[in-house]
């Protein structure tokens, strides 16, 4: 057997003459590891000291980081390497005892339990009784916070958008749109006017106006009347998931969802030729009143946005 | 026979008009729907008539300047014509054409963009931005690089061709000392993000088309690629005004172009993904390294 194999073997620490290989450190040199380790360790103390200095005069906040970085870094390697290559180099074994107790311990333990346990509780039947009807209380009570975070139902305005008779189409600060403010190939979102700063308008309201070239557009039967002077407006909420429909490419007329790549054809009537929609966005009826203002027509004809338990 | 080519070209000219293909090889010319024909509606073609508190028109009654203090359009020089032309037939013809009308020498009608009546400032971003002369015209959509040609032989061509049918919008110059840089971050997060990415990265979109990033465009360009609707971008007219489109031009070259990265490496602004996964690569890496180098033995 090699001197080398020799030391591989673990031994009990107790058991070891002083001059046992086991307890000679790895490195080769001492000497020379012993001056590495004690340039890491002076180069953390140097650097734990410049982060001293640095927040006392108020550096900037990467200096800091990498002083107090830096620092521990060297600390960390010094140590490490002082563990590994100065400490005895082993290994040893220390046997474990067994952890269980005996047997007969444990049946005494439970026994006692059970019979001494019980007898107290059967004492205190008010206390038990008060205390299981507080925590059936309290388990009712927990559950109004799960049933209040479904909110209340949202009955007929799933159906409807704040879009009505005449409604005017405003910009985001609630300029009025009139028809000569886009040109071909412009897109821009607009709300019913007095909605464009609440929540539901934002949310519900949001419609996409894009002025298309009469090249390549097709007219949706029914829908003759909705597009003049080339503005179409279709609601912002994909009707996969209610993301806004925001990006508009007007070569390939297509409107995308962000979310997950739907893609809507302009021209023709927003159907979805791409992604997971399954609806084509529903299209606002448009007109231009006496005073040249864009204002829309009706309300949408179907929900806007994903679909839900009632839609039919 | 002039007089009957003439005819044919305008004939050829009525069915491309409004399908202005910016990126040659999108072709999607279905013009298959002829019978919904609206008169009133208008094309791509002509952007509009200056509306400006300055108004600077030539000897001739031609505008020349227009604009306010927040953004002055300006003609190219008109002496620069000759130059353009010959620019145009050297660098352009090949394609659209010697009348700048997309028809190139063997007669494809609708392959490559008519130019005519686009405006100078259209012309100017295409050329100064180095995406024509085309490196490939078969791509879906030419890419931002080194420019060809110099800011003044863009101005050139851009005068050559706006001779042919003036028009606007002309070249911009956006005085950015009179910018509100908040109103632009929030008009940007409304109309830009949504396709160049909250950081103006650019992103994919659909179909191989991608929105460029933003990160290294002069001022001017920013506004004529606002003002133009340069390939699949959208253009954006009267429902921003000069004030807006300046506001914005002013965000994209400051807080896009020269973010303030607290940490030091923007990544891309790709955000906490790009962010943990350089996370996991370099830290854990170097983790499981010095892990194994402590629990080494001999």
């Amino acid at each position: 057997m090699s001197d080398r194999e020799e030391h591989r073997t673990p031994v009990s620490l107790s058991g070891l003459s002083e001059n046992d290989p086991h307890l000679l450190p790895l490195a080769k040199n001492p000497k020379t590891v012993e001056g590495v380790i004690a340039v890491n360790f002076l180069l953390g103390t140097l650097l734990t000291a410049g982060f001293g200095a640095c927040y006392w005069i108020n550096a900037k906040p990467w200096t800091l980081g990498a002083t107090l970085g830096g620092g521990l870094f060297f600390f960390g390697v010094g140590l490490v390497a002082w563990g590994k290559y100065l400490m005895p180099r082993g290994p040893f074994v220390e046997e474990r005892h067994t952890l269980a107790n005996s047997e007969a311990e444990r049946d005494a333990f439970a026994a006692a339990i059970v019979e001494r346990g019980g007898n107290v509780m059967k004492r205190r039947k008010m206390l038990g009784g008060i205390l299981a009807g507080g925590l059936g209380i309290f388990g009712v009570v927990a559950m109004f916070p799960v049933l209040r975070s479904l909110g209340p139902l949202p009955k007929g305005t799933l159906f409807h958008t704040d879009w009505r008779k005449g409604s005017y189409v405003v910009d985001q600060t609630g300029r009025r749109v009139s028809a000569g403010d886009l040109a071909v190939g412009s897109i821009m979102t607009v709300f019913p006017e007095g909605t464009q700063n609440t929540d539901r308008g934002q949310a519900v309201d949001q419609t996409v106006l894009i002025r298309v070239s009469n090249q390549g557009f097709t007219t949706q039967k029914g829908r003759e009347s909705w597009t003049p002077l080339g503005y179409v407006a279709y609601s912002k909420l994909c009707t996969h998931l209610g993301c806004p429909v925001g990006l508009y490419e007007q070569q390939l007329q297509l409107l995308v969802c962000p979310c997950h790549q739907s893609m809507f054809n302009v021209n023709n009537g927003a159907v979805p030729q791409f992604g997971p929609a399954p609806r084509p966005l529903p299209q606002l009826p448009l007109y231009i009143d006496s005073a040249g203002y864009l204002r829309a027509q009706a309300d949408y004809n179907q929900p806007v946005g994903p679909g839900f338990w009632e839609r039919a | 026979m002039g007089l009957t080519s003439l005819f044919a070209r305008r004939v050829a000219r009525s069915t491309v008009a409004g399908l202005f293909v910016l990126a040659p090889g999108a072709l999607f010319l279905c013009s298959a729907h002829a019978a919904n024909y609206n008169p009133t509606q208008t094309s791509r073609r002509n952007a509009g008539t200056p509306n400006s508190s300055i108004v600077i028109k030539n000897k001739a009654g031609t505008v020349v300047e227009y604009g306010n203090q927040y953004i002055t359009y300006s003609a190219p020089p008109s002496k620069l014509i000759g130059l353009g032309e010959a620019l145009f037939m050297e660098n352009c013809a090949s394609c659209h054409g010697t009348q700048a009308d997309g028809i190139p020498a063997n007669g494809t009608v609708g392959a490559y963009p008519d130019l005519v009546g686009l405006g100078p400032a259209t012309i100017d971003f295409w050329v100064v931005s180095g995406r024509m002369p085309s490196a490939n015209p078969r791509v879906v959509e030419a890419a931002r690089r080194q420019p060809r040609l110099t800011p003044n032989q863009a101005l050139a061509i851009a005068a050559w061709v706006n001779s042919l049918a003036p028009s606007y919008p002309l070249v911009p110059n956006p005085n950015l000392a009179n910018a509100n840089v908040s109103d632009g971050a929030a008009l940007f997060a409304l109309n830009c993000a949504s396709c160049h990415t909250i950081e103006g990265d650019g992103d994919a979109l659909a179909s191989s088309t991608f929105s460029p990033s933003l990160r290294n465009i002069p001022a001017f360009q920013v506004v004529e690629a606002i003002r133009t609707g340069p390939a699949n971008m959208p253009r954006f007219t009267g429902n921003l005004s000069d004030q807006q489109v300046l506001d914005v031009t002013k965000y994209v070259t400051t807080e896009i172009q020269h973010p303030n990265n607290p940490g030091g490496f923007g990544l891309g602004g790709l955000g906490p993904v790009a962010e943990g996964f350089v996370g996991l690569l370099l830290g854990v890496g170097v983790l499981v390294l010095v892990c194994y180098w402590i629990g080494e033995r001999s």
